[in-house]
Formats: C-alpha cells, sequence, structure tokens
C-alpha cells in the first residue's frame, strides 16, 4: 500500500482522487497503528468478516465518478493518463446493488425474517448485521445466526468463517465461552475446506499456524512502528489484544526442534495438583492435522472466575512441559510463559508450541502436558506452587 | 446458491430494509457493489456511494 500511498498523494491533495481503505483483518486498531505509522491520512473501513467476499488482497480497483470500476490492478506509472485524466460516460449496464446490511441495521426485522424464512441467506443476513455493526454482548447472536447458516446450508463457507471470526473475537473478551478460540479454528476448517482457494480464510488460519506453513510474521512489524511513532513524538494507537506467540512467528522451512534437552521439572508427579483455581483451553491449528504436518499447540491458563487467586509474578513463570508420544516431534518441550513486570496479575497466559506428525501416522493423538506455576490467595494471603495437568488431543487424518 | 437463484430472496430482504448478494469479483466496465462499513478511526459508518461523483481508488488490504 504505500506505493500506492506515496504515488498518489499529491492527487489527493489536489482532490482529483480518493483512497478508499478496506481492511480484511480481525483487529482493526492493529491496521490503524499501521495506518499511523505509515501516515496514511485516507479512511480505511474495517471488513472483518470478508463481507466484500474477496479471494486475496491486496485488491487494487480504480473507479469512475459513476462507481463503475475502470481497472483492476492498476498500474501507478500508467494510472493518471489511463485513468484520472480521462473522463467516463455512465455507461454500465448494471444496477447498484448493496453487498452489506443497511445502516442502521434493523437487527429485529432481519431476525424476523430470519426465523420465518429459515434460510442460510437471511440467517447470514442477520449474523452480518450483528457482526458488523453490532455490540460486543451481541456476539452470542451472532454466534448463534452463523450457526443456524451453516445448519440451514452447510456447504456456505462464509457462514462457517464468520462464525469462526465472532468465536474467535468472543475469546478475546470476558464474557468468552470455554473452547471458542478452539471451536473457531475448527470453523475456518471447515470453510476452507469448502473453498481452498480462499485466501482471506487461509490467512486467518495461518495467523495462529506453525511456522512452516506461514507465508510471512504478519506481525512481527508492530513494535518496529511503535518505536517509530513514538520516536515522531507521536502516541502509537493502544492494541487490545496485542498480537504475540504465532502471529509474530517467522516462517521457517524446516521444523525447527530446541537443541538443548531440558530437565522434567516434576517427572515422579510429586508437585500438588491443582483442582479448582486454574483452568487451560486447547487449541491446536490446523484443528485437523494432515500426516507430515505440523500444527501449533496454544494452552491459555486462566484462573477461574470463582478464585480469589492471582498470579504470583515474583517467582519463577508459568512452565509447560511436552510429553510427546513416540513418533511426535515436538519444537520444545520446555515452554516458560512470558515474565510479567508487576508483581501480581489475573490475566490469561498463552503459552505455544510447534509439533510435527510422521507421515505414516493418522488417527487420534494425545500427548500428555502439564503445567506449573505459582499462586497466591488474595484472601488469604497464602502462596502455593501447583501443577495442572492437561492432555492435547488432535485428530491426523 | 448461483447468483440468479439469489435475487428472491435478496428482493425480500430489501424490503427490511436490507440485502445480501453473492458477489462475483468486481469486473471492469461494471458499477461497483455498494457497501457500508465502519471506519477504523472514528467508528463511523461510511459506503462506497458516500465517494459518487469522485474517482476512487478502492484499496482492500491487511496490515500483515
Amino acid at each position: 500500500m504505500p506505493v500506492w500511498h506515496d504515488a498518489t498523494k499529491q492527487w489527493v491533495k489536489d482532490g482529483k482522487l480518493v483512497l478508499l481503505g478496506v481492511t480484511q483483518e480481525q483487529h482493526p486498531e492493529r491496521c490503524r497503528l499501521f495506518a499511523q505509522w505509515k501516515q496514511f491520512e485516507w479512511p480505511i473501513l474495517r471488513d472483518p468478516i470478508n463481507v466484500l467476499q474477496s479471494m486475496s488482497v491486496p485488491i487494487i480497483v480504480a473507479l469512475d465518478e459513476h462507481g463503475i470500476v475502470r481497472s483492476i490492478r492498476a498500474n501507478p506509472k500508467t494510472f493518471e493518463a489511463d485513468f484520472l485524466n480521462k473522463s467516463f460516460a455512465d455507461d454500465a449496464t448494471n444496477k447498484l446493488e448493496r453487498l452489506t446490511p443497511n445502516y442502521p441495521p434493523k437487527f429485529d426485522a432481519l431476525k424476523a425474517d430470519a426465523e420465518k424464512t429459515k434460510s442460510a441467506a437471511a440467517w447470514r443476513q442477520y449474523g452480518d448485521a450483528l457482526a458488523l455493526w453490532g455490540e460486543e454482548k451481541q456476539l452470542p447472536f451472532a454466534i448463534a445466526a452463523y450457526r443456524e447458516a451453516a445448519k440451514a446450508k452447510p456447504d456456505d463457507g462464509a457462514a462457517w468463517f464468520r462464525l469462526g471470526v465472532c468465536l474467535r473475537r468472543r475469546s478475546e473478551t470476558q464474557a468468552r465461552e470455554a473452547d471458542d478460540f478452539r471451536a473457531a479454528v475448527e470453523t475456518w476448517g471447515t470453510a476452507l475446506e469448502l473453498d481452498p482457494n480462499q485466501y482471506i480464510w487461509r490467512r486467518r488460519i495461518q495467523q495462529y499456524g506453525p511456522r512452516l506453513d506461514k507465508p510471512y510474521p504478519f506481525y512481527d512489524w508492530v513494535a518496529e512502528a511503535e518505536a517509530a511513532i513514538r520516536k515522531r513524538g507521536e502516541t502509537p494507537v493502544v492494541l487490545p489484544v496485542r498480537p504475540d506467540g504465532a502471529e509474530i512467528a517467522q516462517p521457517t522451512k524446516a521444523f525447527a526442534v530446541q537443541k538443548d534437552v531440558p530437565k522434567n521439572p516434576d517427572p515422579l508427579g510429586k508437585i500438588t495438583r491443582d483442582k479448582s483455581s486454574v483452568s487451560c483451553e486447547v487449541a491446536v491449528v490446523p484443528a485437523v492435522v494432515k500426516p507430515g504436518q505440523s500444527a501449533r499447540i496454544h494452552l491459555t491458563f486462566r484462573l477461574a472466575p470463582t478464585t480469589t487467586d492471582h498470579w504470583n509474578n515474583e517467582a519463577e513463570s508459568l512452565r509447560v512441559w511436552i510429553d510427546p508420544p513416540d513418533g511426535i516431534v515436538t519444537s520444545q518441550q520446555l515452554v516458560e510463559a512470558e515474565k510479567q513486570k508487576v508483581a501480581t496479575s489475573k490475566e490469561g497466559r498463552t503459552v505455544g508450541f510447534e509439533i510435527q506428525v510422521p507421515k505414516d501416522v493418522s488417527g487420534a493423538i494425545r500427548i500428555p502436558v502439564y503445567a506449573l506455576y505459582h499462586t497466591c490467595d488474595d484472601a488469604q494471603g497464602q502462596c502455593r506452587f501447583l501443577r495442572l495437568d492437561v492432555t492435547v488431543q488432535f485428530m491426523v487424518k | 446458491m448461483s447468483r440468479s437463484q439469489f435475487f428472491p430472496v435478496a428482493l425480500a430482504l430489501c424490503a427490511l430494509g436490507s440485502s445480501s448478494l453473492e458477489a462475483a469479483p468486481p469486473a471492469v466496465g461494471e458499477r461497483h457493489l455498494d457497501f457500508t462499513l465502519a471506519d477504523i478511526s472514528t467508528n463511523k459508518p461510511a459506503s462506497l456511494s458516500d465517494f459518487r461523483g469522485k474517482k476512487v481508488l478502492l484499496i482492500q488490504f491487511a496490515s500483515w
């Protein structure tokens, strides 16, 4: 985009051209940060559910003053002569039609229509309105609407993809339900199976997937952008969901394994088991692994909402020991969560590692792992060192 | 569902003040489908048709 941004600056200033961006990503704040870094001054709209049904990005379309497409993949060098300095007649034969729900959305009417017609299109339309314009508390309704759409038309890839987007969004809120992220990855996988050429859907999985499957590192530019913005004396856009782990991992061409073999921190299982204060959500990306393929395992540890415990960050970080069955290779056997700067906290903690499956393996795989962590009780002041056993399960086929 | 099969449903939804289309990729010489989405900075709605009368370079992208 910077090429077009630079090439068109003067035309925009002279009022000869409008630049209009649409970002095809889940987290619009990240695009805001990118735009701030690159000093884009043109409007950018967000399309987290790919309601524009783009197959890939970037797509650059030149529209004349009548809204008629005059070029796709325009050439910046010939743009002025071929498009900007030309006059066009209003000669399109198709009518102006809408791709998105009208604004402001009529949620009740859309819901009533979906319930009446029971059609996938109507349920998807209701889901779209909620996903694009609803509040965070309406996410469950969007999820339910897309589920109805997918039930009515199981080959509706867009409904599956958008369902996954809403599940992932909910997983990043306080209203999350257990396994929202795992379910999101599963539904994105269903969508992609229906249309393997849909690169917007494919990228959403790759964003959280293993390094071998990454076309690029996705959000590794964030720290550089923030530093550059601060250097200009500005305050960078705050990211409510900061990319880390898989989202900033560099692609690789060979499965990388940690060279130093670490020591099993609790080989005899003597550490006291945690029965209630912490739970672990597991997401395997992709949800179904092909023989010979690699996958990224996301483990998110959360303090139970009912507990009065907090993480004790003055002690060592949460660690995860992985004990893979024969044949399964792991990138690491001991993974440590990022060290926190504050003494106590209550946030969810995600650690990730990658696995590679042999070419001759299929069926259900179970990988036992356990986490060790320090918590303290807010009320009693009692601190504990605990162990939580978790089984990572996924299908290879 | 093909685009032509979809039209009756789309027309029905138009009556509710909404519509839905299976989008074909934009073709040169065709009027671009209109859409309304939220601006990432202001959160306010903006439509492609708001820019009618001006030449527009529509850029779909992602920051990755």
